[in-house]
């Protein structure tokens, strides 16, 4: 445990809070609605725990998130290094864990870990929110299956953390900070080049486009995307009072064919379109049945 | 009646049946520290002389508590200590690289020197499953669980000897090449019993 020393600047309590509050205070106006209140307070207290490993140490936990388990701060394990651990150490139990810790919330909540929780969806509701007409966006949505699929063979054949070599949220939150941290201390692999480049890459992605990493190319997401189907937590949708004015459209970042296409396993359950709602037609529902 | 309730119930038994024997080992994966998968390795000093006190760069100092084992296996020949884990790259490579020159043969799980380096001891640590691989936080620079880490170590008149270094031996970033550390090896082997018996 961290007892304070009352040395701020050796407190890593301290670190970890001064970015929380300045994302926070930056997010603040973008956040409107009752909804969006309490998820930016839901995202700021994710990003908190996310990075607490200096209070209770690394443990066995696996994030229903993308967060790279690499990073100096990680609490718990990163659901894609999981996987690649369980191809690579032929690890099999490891799958059975995985499929439980995001099968449980995911069944629960379908998707809303990531508008929710998620400290890279936290970040693209920062970054952008453009929108595209182009046709290739909902072609190009099938990626993010196509490279979780990639991932176990990948993993199996060459032996090595495939993914994670050129893994992108893995450059953001545990290179960059672990280069940060100790500037002259590490040298260079051969895929730190490739690494920054897919990182640079992904920059360009969330700044064009409103949660442009969700809806391509996330693995982690299109674990969870199928849940949407079935999860308790549903977007419901009441036609009878609907006014078909389409703002719930507009205001989607994951631009859902809205209202209609409510159980869709692209909605990230953000609930801007409940929020935007000028008749209540739209509502979350835990579902039972 | 409830069918949502019934798959939440399935998806919790299979959590908890999985959780039983993965939590352990998701943990000690998570205090793994793979930097090479980061595309980075730390940097270390290049060898000069054997250390007996931390050096300067690390973030403690005076004598390491070495382990009882290691001493014991210390005083009777000159000791590698090579820290590694499943899925490491960096460390598959080091292997591989140990073993192209002819330094060691086998698996990094039960590999051991050829005969050529027959005076010395290999000791390979899982550092996921042995029950050895908290000696690691006593030879990193931080004192992090950091794959893969190479130690050498012996024993003269009472006094333990010791260099290490974290990252793939490949001589960049101060690190010695497999060439070198065969030299660190001789090396080590005249200081404690007046150098490589023919």
């Amino acid at each position: 445990m961290v007892v304070c020393n009352l040395n701020c600047a050796s407190c890593p309590l301290a670190y970890a809070c001064i970015p929380i509050t300045i994302a926070g205070v930056i997010a603040l106006r973008k956040y409107r609605g009752r909804l969006q209140k309490k998820r930016l307070a839901s995202q700021m207290t994710f990003l908190f725990i996310t990075n607490t490993a200096f209070l209770f140490g690394a443990t066995g936990l696996i994030y229903s998130y993308f967060y790279c388990w690499e990073s100096p701060f990680a609490l718990m394990a990163c659901p894609i290094g999981v996987l690649e651990h369980a191809f690579v150490d032929k690890a099999w139990y490891l799958l059975i864990y995985l499929a439980g810790s995001i099968g449980f919330t995911s069944i629960i909540f379908g998707r809303a870990a990531c508008g929710w929780a998620c400290p890279i969806g936290f970040l693209q509701d920062l970054t952008s929110k453009r929108k595209t007409k182009s046709e290739w966006d909902k072609k190009l949505r099938i990626l993010k299956y196509i490279i979780l699929a990639a991932i176990p063979p990948a993993s199996y054949v060459t032996g090595q953390l495939a993914y994670t070599l050129i893994c992108p949220i893995g450059g953001l939150t545990a290179t960059l900070p672990h280069l940060l941290m100790n500037p002259h201390g590490y040298t260079f692999t051969f895929f730190f080049f490739p690494k920054m480049m897919v990182l640079v890459g992904f920059f360009i992605l969330i700044v064009l486009l409103s949660r442009g990493w969700c809806r391509h190319l996330c693995p982690v997401g299109a674990m969870m995307a199928p849940f949407n189907k079935i999860s308790l937590l549903q977007l419901e949708y009441y036609e009878d009072k609907c006014l078909k004015c389409f703002k719930c459209a507009d205001v989607c970042p994951m631009q859902i064919n809205m209202p209609y296409d409510t159980k869709t396993a692209e909605c990230i359950r953000c609930g801007k379109c409940v929020d935007v709602c000028p008749t209540d037609a739209l509502a979350f529902k835990f579902q039972w049945q | 009646m409830m069918k949502k309730a019934i798959y939440v119930g399935i998806i919790f038994i299979i959590l908890a049946s999985g959780a039983y024997v993965a939590y352990k080992q998701v943990e000690a994966l998570n205090m793994a520290r793979c930097l090479g998968c980061l595309a980075m390795e730390p940097k270390t000093k290049a060898f000069e002389d054997f250390w007996v006190e931390y050096p300067s760069f690390y973030t403690r100092s005076g004598i390491p508590e070495h382990p009882s084992w290691l001493v014991n296996e210390s005083r009777q020949h000159v000791t590698m200590l090579f820290f590694w884990f499943e899925g490491c790259s960096a460390c598959k490579s080091q292997w591989e690289r140990m073993k192209k020159y002819g330094l060691v043969e086998g698996g990094e799980a039960d590999g051991k020197f050829t005969e050529n380096f027959s005076y010395a001891k290999l000791i390979t640590i899982d550092i996921i499953n042995s029950p050895q691989r908290d000696a690691l936080k006593i030879y990193q620079t931080e004192g992090r669980m950091e794959a893969p880490t190479t130690v050498i170590i012996f024993e003269k008149n009472g006094t333990i000897y010791w260099y290490a270094f974290s990252g793939d031996a490949n001589g960049e970033g101060g690190r010695p090449d497999v060439e070198t550390l065969v030299k660190i090896l001789e090396r080590a082997e005249e200081e404690k019993n007046g150098g490589v018996q023919p």
